[in-house]
């Protein structure tokens, strides 16, 4: 009888370490747990090759892109800019761009967004774009993770999901820990650093009701807790289970609760009498001045070779303008295929220009001659080249509509660029697709 | 002979509880033993648990600072919220006489949404803390937790207790969030600090358009919308909680199901055994 005294009395501390192993355990499968749902959320992030075909081909047409700098410091501010086309031949299994948002598609937050313009009006909201009209873009960012990134613009168009546009590597060095927005509210407060602006009243207050709750729990956890109360509960003894002590602690927990959130309240009105409401208002852009189409285009025959991973489109053209003109790019989904022969088209791809989406065998034209004022004539385009297979564009062959679709640059002799879009059927050819032109 | 059985038992035997109980010393022991075991299990399944419901009912709202408006924030988190206490009140109440359960349930769900908002969030996907801390819930649960005590009835538990549980949520919130809510200007536009911390920190899969805020015409209410919509979840909380609350009596009801196999189990006649 006597030996019972000891373990009874190590009862009280033994718990104790099973229940902080035990949260110890609970806090890693947590984590784990945890970790799995970040990654999957920010996996979706940078998936610019899964996209369908018909996503990157006939939504929106990104170029003359622009990219300030490649190295940088945290803090260091890296300015993108470029144009962007709502595309003519938008698919119809997609709701047309009415709420588009731009910003970047990269891994997380690793760049702050500064600034954001189109067609220099300032977008901090969605807006809406026009099919088959352009939009000037401006994006200031500033490094925030040391790393080597992947930068993209990117407009997430409602129904449509992120389209981003081309990415080019960008490194950082530093440390996260010197990365700092400072802000000033209309108001006259000073915010030091956006990115922890606030939390010491969120952690300190947060961490004042965690204790009043753990102590409100460890109140009733002292005591005998499951079996002996339902049994005593069973024979009729509810007046020990609830005493006159716990009446009294729960009337201050209720009326101290009212009292301390009213007093905190208050406190928040007064320290920052002047609040606006969220913002939920949209931006309103007008599209750039629709310029004269140059050149009508017209698709008399597109294949997509799938054994030569070729894309050979015979084309109509038909010369409005004034100029003399040749042809000298063809871009869609990113990729820019460029006529060699063309000087002024590879005068407009800069040194430093992400080489990858630049396909080195370029563009071919078949019969390749300049475009005379009023004329109209058939060329025969042929971009060749496995980036079809590697940015997983063939699967275009399994599309719901077979249709393809991008831009065509051509050039006057005073090397000022008109473009044009091309939208067309596709047939993919899984044989030998020469024999078909 | 009877001081030393006192000694024997030491404090437990002493509890009126225990005694109540008619546990023997060992009883009370492997009793107390039972309740960390329990608790401990009970606080992996109520935060894992909980965090699910939670985080698909009122998640983006909960998740940014630039979701949390006056209006459906306010309405959506605590109704989502008020389910798991009703329920866990229903069992720890009814057997146990245990007033902590809507506690116990929120303290799990900030527990787990801490953790998955610094693994997550912020380890992760590297957001920034300012633009993903999570609602404050705790006021709310004590004060249901406290009124379950003081009137020992579910009904009144739901009129008075669920009301406060919903109108206590936005101030015990604005604390918080005042800060968030100073008017800022860029690029000549009047915006929120908030708004302009989901701004500027990129989420790629939710953008500014996904953001289901201030819709409506509710501001007509003289500009107190806030209270408007506190109101309105105060009553959703107290239908919600009955709802729960038999939906924990549901859980916990005992059923024996007659066991049709039995002859195949060797089980010939389970009356007799
Ligand atoms: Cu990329």
């Amino acid at each position: 009888m006597m030996k019972n005294s000891t373990p009874s009395d190590r009862t009280n501390s033994k718990p104790w370490s099973i229940l902080i192993a035990g949260m110890k355990a609970a806090t890693v499968a947590l984590s784990l747990a945890a970790g799995v749902v970040g990654l999957a959320s920010s996996a979706q992030a940078h998936g610019e090759r899964n996209q369908e075909p018909f996503l990157r081909m006939r939504t929106l047409h990104w170029y003359d892109l622009k990219w300030s700098a490649s190295k940088l410091k945290v803090n260091d501010e890296l300015v993108v800019t470029g144009r962007v086309r709502a595309f003519e031949d938008w698919p119809n299994n997609l709701p047309h761009p009415m709420s588009v948002f731009l910003s970047t598609a990269g891994p997380g937050s690793v760049m702050a967004k500064k600034e954001s313009y189109v067609n220099e009006m300032p977008v901090l909201q969605s807006f809406g774009m026009v099919n088959g009209r352009e939009y000037e873009f401006k994006l200031v960012l500033q490094a925030r993770y040391p790393g080597r990134y992947h930068i993209h613009p990117s407009l997430l168009v409602n129904g449509a999901g992120p389209l981003a546009g081309p990415g080019s590597w960008v490194e950082v060095s530093g440390s996260v820990d010197d990365f700092v927005y400072p802000l000033k509210t209309l108001t006259g407060e000073t915010i030091p650093n956006l990115a922890t602006y606030g939390m010491g009243t969120v952690l300190a207050w947060q961490g004042l009701w965690g204790f009043i709750a753990l102590a409100w729990m460890l109140w009733w956890l002292r005591r005998p807790l499951l079996m002996p109360r339902h049994l005593a509960l069973l024979r009729g003894r509810e007046d020990l289970l609830i005493t006159k002590a716990d009446k009294v602690v729960a009337g201050v927990i209720a009326v101290g609760t009212i009292a301390l959130v009213y007093g905190g309240a208050h406190w928040a009105e007064k320290k920052y009498p002047m609040t606006l409401p969220l913002q939920g208002g949209r931006a309103v852009v007008d599209p750039l001045p629709e310029a004269a189409r140059s050149v009508d285009v017209k698709v008399v025959r597109a294949v997509y070779d799938v054994p030569g991973r070729s894309m050979r489109m015979t084309l109509e053209l038909k010369n409005n303008s004034d100029n003399v003109l040749t042809v000298g790019e063809f871009t869609t989904a990113n990729l820019r295929f460029v006529n060699k022969a063309n000087s002024a088209a590879m005068a407009a791809v800069p040194a430093d220009y992400p080489s990858d989406i630049v396909p080195r065998s370029g563009l071919v034209v078949e019969g390749d001659k300049p475009l005379a004022p009023g004329e109209t004539a058939r060329v025969t385009l042929d971009a060749t080249d496995a980036i079809w297979e590697l940015e997983r564009l063939s699967a275009l062959i399994t599309d719901p509509d077979n249709r393809f679709g991008g831009l065509l640059f051509l050039y006057d002799d005073k090397g000022t660029r008109h473009i044009s879009p091309v939208y067309g059927a596709i047939v993919p050819h899984f044989t030998d697709a020469n024999s078909h032109f | 002979m009877s001081m030393s059985s006192t000694t024997a038992g030491g404090a437990a035997a002493e509890d009126p509880v225990i005694a109540a109980a008619g546990l023997t010393p060992a009883g009370a022991k492997v009793s107390r033993n039972f309740d960390w075991v329990i608790v401990l299990i009970a606080l992996f399944l109520v935060t894992g648990a909980f965090h699910l419901h939670y985080m698909l009912l009122a998640g983006d709202w909960d998740f940014w600072v630039d979701w949390k408006d006056r209006q459906f924030w306010p309405t959506v988190a605590p109704a989502a919220a008020i389910c798991f206490p009703a329920a866990v009140q229903y069992f720890l109440w009814t057997f146990f006489r245990v007033p902590f359960g809507a506690t116990l349930c929120i303290v799990a769900l900030m527990l787990g949404e801490w953790i998955n908002r610094v693994l997550g969030f912020h380890l992760w996907a590297r957001f920034p803390y300012a633009l993903i801390w999570p609602s404050l819930l705790i006021p709310s649960a004590l004060f249901l937790d406290a009124v379950l005590l003081l009137t020992r009835n579910w009904l009144l538990t739901a009129i008075f207790g669920a009301w406060g549980f919903g109108l206590l949520f936005y101030p015990s919130n604005w604390v918080m969030l005042a800060a968030y809510h100073l008017p800022v200007e860029h690029m000549g536009q009047t915006t929120s600090v908030a708004d302009m911390v989901g701004y500027t920190f990129p989420r790629s899969a939710t953008p500014e358009y996904l953001r289901f805020i201030e819709r409506g015409t509710l501001r007509t209410f003289g500009g107190h919308s806030s209270a408007v919509s506190a109101f309105f979840s105060a009553f959703l909380c107290m239908v919600i909680y009955i709802g729960w609350w038999f939906m924990g009596w549901a859980f916990s009801k005992m059923i024996w199901v007659a066991n049709p196999l039995a002859s195949y189990m060797g089980l010939k006649n389970s009356q007799q055994s």
